[in-house]
């Protein structure tokens, strides 16, 4: 539960790469704090919410999470127009949804907001015996385009900060989405960018 | 330009005289028809078709045939499509259907694209949508033209051809993915809607009527003087550059059914809600299973004072009818004759609509819904049908499994597919004890089957959602060669939701709209105001027929009650209505925007009474009647695709 600060802010995510790649996962680990083994796939796009308190500022995070089937991807400018952050989600256990995760990239360079964090997860990084993309060659090429890069694991909630920074945090989002946070957040006061609402 | 040309436009569009006038009002007071010459300068007939017929019904009687244009005048193209007056032998509807449908000059500035069918059966038709993503209703070439049609647009207008669809043309092509997006998939905002429509009412003049056919000429002037003289505002004011004429003919549709539907619910002034709105509230209120069989009477006891005994028969005939308990093995016996054929297909679907089928029954009763055997067919033919059936299935099945490993690895599309379908398997209904476990053998029909089907409509391959289609029909059929050509039949019908243009859907969600104007306006003006008139928060309810808003065994039973195609064939959009109807308080009241309503709609999952839905519907579809179907489009799934197979092909496909 988010404490009343000052400040409230929203920002606006969206989850984007191949089909179970683990978005829906990682979205529901971060919202609800659980895993499912065989986590339905998403039809059309669903939509979560969840509240981070930050010192004085309340953040609300709201985050679309959208169907991965290429068939589906003429939807996608509807749900990503807008936000203020965009986390691609690639499984590295299979080396085509890295390459996927690319294509959603150049996309989003072409046409999303400039101002636009974006994010590279990539997910599934309990199983490491079936690894197919290598960590540094997604955090070079993160490090090429100007991504937050990191392995994550829904299931089993790796990369959570330790529990001294979760009290901090109020509740226990992997780094993943700290980090993602503390992003908004310099981009924010760097730029006075409109993405972050401020009330 | 031609001389010919020129002459033939004297019998109807003097339009060039607007040019000159500059003045809506002006045009208007100009009665006088015979225009000189000089009047014409600068317009041209560059097309002229006979026999252009539009098919607002499915009856053949209410076809209407009309003669369609295109008019260049200056740098601006129009199109016109004028009904030929007294060809339909009922009056009344003629005229109504007439006026609503003329297209008075519509410039091609205003139309984002043209898509062309060519059926190989039957006549060749384009539809033409709107850049507010309002369509015309489909134009049936009797006499061919359609080819000469494009080029001529092509002449005069930048057309390209859509990469999706070799059969879309856009007129406005919007290189950027996003506008192409909202493009296709939008419906008119909420300024425009409402700027429109106040403004359409201006034109509905009640002479409109009395009009003969030459008198069409004003209207066709008319409205192409009034866009001469909006264009030179568009720079100002881009609300004003609106299809004014599409927009009148939505408010006439929608004003009819007002008065309809009022007989029926008798509009309460004090609130503005009619007794059906108030009634859905009651229910809403009393979410419980006790509101099932007492509802007649309920009704009865909450109505105003009816004075009219006939309309309040009416009302409580058609709302609320107490759902039945499901068709048994007894019954089921009474339907059939001794070998085997249902007699009375009508009265068993009306039977199944009211109460379903009993579980053990469905794998028997499902085959006939599904149009998988035939309601004539005998025992003897049936089982002669599932054994060339199955074998049939063997031989598609083993288009597959004859694919070894190294030929598979020089065969990306195959891998691809087979991955999707591979992930998707495990995790569809797995917390049923059908398919849990590991190695559980359902999960591989499952798998087996949909890859199947991706080899025998190898166009629309498979997509996200399929799974879900295919799940409880398994469940219920058991057989593998009988689940897969159910699930074919159902692919008949369904298959078009999965259309890489999202065409399906689009219809859908565009008939949703349409239907929510016509039976809850401010719910419709909410949506408008809010931004929500792509209905993308019912997506999924559309998409896979509700299968992830109930428990599965709701599912069986609300899929058997549609199946029966009774009252209509698109009783699940009249289910969209009703169950957003039922929360329409909440979602206006909380001030819902788009976000918070899709979320809110998501987590409706498991928590709507189906049979209120089913009812719901049912007295909301009995009301719309004719001017409900009228806004659905022809074609809209689960109607059987009006075209021949090339419907499925999806051009530019990855997967």
């Amino acid at each position: 539960m988010a404490t009343s600060g000052n400040k409230n802010i929203n920002a606006k995510l969206v989850l984007l790469g191949d089909v179970g790649a683990g978005k829906s996962s990682l979205v529901l680990r971060f919202v609800k704090g659980q895993f499912v083994e065989f986590q339905e796939s998403t039809i059309g796009a669903a939509f979560f919410s969840q509240t981070l308190a930050v010192n004085d500022a309340t953040v609300k995070f709201e985050i679309w999470d959208t169907a991965g089937q290429e068939r589906y991807h003429s939807l996608a400018p509807m749900y990503y127009r807008g936000a203020a952050a965009a986390i691609i989600v690639y499984d590295i256990t299979n080396q085509g949804s890295f390459d996927r995760a690319k294509k959603w990239v150049q996309e989003l360079q072409a046409q999303g907001n400039p101002n636009m964090v974006m994010a590279l997860a990539g997910n599934k990084s309990d199983l490491l015996d079936s690894r197919k993309v290598a960590a540094e060659d997604a955090q070079t090429y993160a490090q090429e385009n100007g991504l937050f890069f990191m392995e994550t694991s829904a299931k089993s909630a790796a990369n959570q900060r330790d529990c001294r920074e979760c009290n901090q945090y109020r509740i226990q989002p992997g780094w993943f989405w700290t980090d993602l946070l503390k992003g908004l957040q310099a981009r924010h006061v760097a730029r006075r960018t409109w993405f972050l609402v401020q009330f | 330009m031609l001389e010919t040309d020129l002459h033939d436009l004297s019998d109807d569009a003097d339009y060039a005289a607007s040019q000159q006038q500059g003045s809506t009002t002006m045009m208007r007071t100009d009665s006088g028809r015979g225009s000189s010459s000089s009047e014409h300068e600068g317009a041209e007939v560059v097309y002229s078709k006979e026999n252009v017929t539009i098919h607002p019904t499915q009856f053949a009687s209410e076809r209407i045939s009309g003669r369609l244009r295109l008019i260049k005048q200056g740098s601006c193209l129009f199109i016109t499509w004028i009904p030929y007056k007294g060809q339909n032998s009922n009056a009344k509807l003629s005229e109504r259907d007439r006026n609503l449908y003329t297209i008075r000059g519509v410039p091609f500035t205003e139309v984002r694209s043209i898509r062309r069918h060519t059926p190989a059966f039957g006549w060749q038709y384009v539809i033409i949508v709107l850049s507010s993503g309002l369509a015309f209703p489909s134009l049936y070439f009797y006499n061919g033209g359609v080819r000469e049609f494009l080029a001529t647009v092509k002449q005069h207008v930048f057309l390209v051809r859509s990469e999706e669809d070799a059969n879309t043309f856009l007129v406005n092509d919007f290189q950027n993915p996003l506008q192409r997006t909202l493009s296709s998939l939008e419906l008119p905002r909420s300024g425009s809607i409402a700027s429109a429509v106040s403004s359409a009412s201006v034109d509905v003049s009640p002479s409109n009527s009395e009009r003969r056919a030459g008198e069409d000429s004003h209207d066709e002037r008319s409205r192409i003087s009034r866009y001469g003289g909006k264009q030179r505002h568009k720079a100002q004011d881009p609300a004003r550059d609106l299809p004014i004429q599409i927009l009148e003919k939505f408010s006439l549709v929608t004003k009819f059914a007002r008065e309809t539907t009022s007989q029926l619910f008798r509009e309460n002034h004090n609130n503005g809600f009619s007794v059906a709105e108030m009634r859905i509230q009651n229910q809403s209120s009393l979410d419980s299973p006790q509101t099932s069989s007492n509802d007649l009477e309920k009704v009865t006891d909450d109505s105003p004072v009816v004075q009219d005994p006939i309309q309040f028969d009416k009302l409580t005939l058609v709302w609320g009818k107490p759902r039945q308990p499901p068709l048994g093995s007894e019954e089921w016996a009474t339907f059939l004759d001794a070998e085997g054929r249902v007699l009375d297909s009508t009265s068993l679907r009306k039977r199944i609509f009211y109460g379903g089928v009993e579980h053990n029954l469905r794998k028997e009763v499902w085959a006939f819904l599904l149009g998988f055997h035939a309601y004539n067919s005998t025992y003897a033919e049936r089982e002669y049908l599932q054994s060339i059936k199955r074998s049939e299935y063997l031989t598609i099945k083993n288009q597959w499994q004859s694919i070894s490993p190294e030929q598979a690895k020089r065969f990306t599309k195959f891998k691809e597919r087979k991955g999707l379908i591979e992930k998707d398997v495990v995790r569809t209904d797995r917390s049923l004890s059908f398919f849990d476990g590991d190695e559980n053998p359902n999960v591989k029909l499952l798998h087996d089957i949909l890859l199947t089907y991706s080899f025998y409509n190898f166009d629309l391959g498979y997509c996200q959602g399929m799974s879900d289609f295919l799940s409880p029909i398994l469940f219920v059929m058991g057989d593998e060669s009988e689940s897969f050509w159910c699930f074919v039949a159902l692919m008949e019908r369904l298959g078009p939701n999965f259309n890489r243009d999202q065409t399906g859907m689009h219809c859908q969600l565009f008939a949703i709209s349409k239907l929510v104007e016509l039976l809850d306006t401010p719910l419709h003006n909410y949506f408008s105001q809010h931004d929500c008139l792509n209905y993308f928060f019912c997506f999924r309810w559309v998409l896979i027929q509700f299968k992830r808003e109930f428990a599965y065994e709701k599912v069986m039973h609300l899929w058997e009650v549609l199946w029966t195609h009774y009252p209509s064939e698109h009783l699940h959009l009249y289910i969209c209505v009703a169950v957003l109807k039922r929360y329409r308080n909440k979602i206006m009241g909380e001030q819902m925007d788009f976000d918070t309503l899709l979320k809110f709609i998501n987590e409706l999952s498991g928590h709507i009474d189906l049979d209120a839905a089913i009812r719901d519907a049912e007295a909301l579809c009995v009301c719309a009647g004719e001017n409900g179907a009228a806004n659905i489009p022809p074609g809209t799934p689960p109607s059987l695709p009006l075209d021949d197979g090339s419907y499925y092909i999806q051009q530019d496909e990855v997967l």
